[in-house]
């Protein structure tokens, strides 16, 4: 049998703004993960760095040390490519006074 | 019992994956998520233009996970017979849901039955036993007719467990027959949407209070079996079970709207949670059993 692949959709029209993160994505059994952030509406403000964060329990947080741009644009497309990160997964971003961004953020799990 | 039905009993009988469950002639599906998500998504609400339109109890829904069931104290729990479950999450909002949804037809309106173990837990975030945090976890059928076998209704069945309510213990099987009204999406005529979820409009199976085995501390689960009969012919409920308990069905009815042009045959079944505080509720399937009568 093929290896489990699969495509997560994690925040859907979410607008991020001040501390803000996807829901806890339990994926213990994948190897490697693509997260792709695109912009859904003109983002406003300056964008901050968005990083990955794990977890071993979904409630305690870590950074895992990657982060990567928010998309600047509407449609704009960013990603970051993971592996070896545990159990549970996140996207997480500080956003200053006056920014936002309203994003799809989809994981690309494979086992 | 033909000689057929006695030899399919002893094979199964014999199938330690098929034994723990009673299904028809016909297996439509044995969904074990030790082998992925076996066509188990997210519940997405319709829309046309702009993911705006969407109605929020759509819109707060997430994709279901592949879970061990790790706790923080004791480590994966694991399903009944492997590593993996579904995970249903909500978010940690008072009267957050989340569905998982498998979206099917059928080939022939007779009987069908649906078996599953399940548990649910909230997010162990307080060493405490958080028996009341969860609203209820629950199960449906989205059903319509044949195309040429009307005129009919679209049919959609709902059970969910009610287990507590503004942190009320009330353990009891409800039902429901009211969805929300009708709502047009966009404006090129062909989608509509309505929440069959919304918290209104539960009403109590009678006869349909259970204790369940929740366990003594936050992390620590049991799984139950589930089934449910239902017959795709007359569109009724004919039996309901769990575990040891067989509720009476006569007081069951289910939402019933008209048929969509869209929608013939259709045979979803989907899985819900819902959080009676500020804390996740998980909801976990170990396997689902689909089977039919054709």
């Amino acid at each position: 049998m093929l290896p489990e692949n699969l495509t997560a959709v994690v925040a859907r029209n979410e607008s991020w703004t001040g501390e803000a993160a996807t829901e806890p994505y339990e994926a213990g059994w994948a190897k490697e993960a693509i997260v792709f952030v695109r912009a859904l509406k003109e983002p406003k403000g300056q964008l901050p760095k968005a990083r990955i964060e794990i977890s071993a329990d979904g409630m305690h947080w870590c950074r895992e040390g990657s982060e990567f741009d928010l998309p600047a644009a509407k449609d704009a497309v960013t990603f970051q490519r993971i592996s070896h990160f545990g159990n549970f997964l996140r996207v997480a971003a500080t956003l200053a006074d006056g920014a936002e961004i309203t994003l799809l953020v989809t994981f690309h799990l494979k086992a | 019992m033909t000689d057929i039905d006695a030899l399919r009993r002893a094979i199964r009988e014999a199938d330690p994956q098929l034994s723990r469950f009673d299904p028809l002639p016909r297996i439509i599906c044995l969904d074990d998520f030790d082998r992925g998500m076996c066509g188990w998504t997210q519940l997405v609400g319709n829309y046309e233009d702009t993911l705006d339109a969407m109605l929020p109890g759509y819109a707060q829904h997430s994709h279901a996970m592949l879970s061990t069931l790790p706790n923080w104290d004791f480590g994966s729990h694991g399903g009944v017979d492997g590593s993996y479950a579904l995970k249903i999450a909500t978010r940690p909002k008072k009267g957050a849901q989340n569905v998982a949804i498998k979206r099917l037809t059928f080939r022939k309106p007779g009987p069908i039955r649906l078996e599953a173990y399940f548990t649910f837990k909230p997010e162990a975030t307080d060493l405490q036993l958080s028996e009341t945090d969860i609203r209820s976890f629950g199960f449906l059928y989205d059903l319509q007719i044949g195309d040429s076998s009307g005129p009919g209704d679209r049919v959609m069945p709902h059970l969910r467990f009610l287990n507590a309510q503004d942190g009320q213990h009330l353990q009891k099987w409800q039902f429901k027959r009211k969805t929300t009204p009708i709502k047009p999406i966009g404006n090129a005529g062909k989608t509509i949407t309505h929440y069959h979820l919304a918290p209104d409009d539960w009403e109590d199976l009678p006869g349909g209070e259970q204790r369940l085995c929740y366990n003594e501390i936050p992390t620590k689960v049991n799984w139950h079996y589930l089934r449910f009969d239902f017959d795709l012919a007359s569109m009724q409920a004919t039996r309901f079970q769990v575990n040891d308990r067989v509720f009476a069905m006569e007081g069951f009815d289910c939402i019933r709207i008209p048929a969509m042009k869209n929608l013939w045959c259709m045979l979803n079944l989907a899985f819900f949670a819902e959080t009676d505080t500020d804390k996740r509720a998980f909801a976990y399937l170990d396997s689902v059993c689909l089977s039919g009568e054709f």
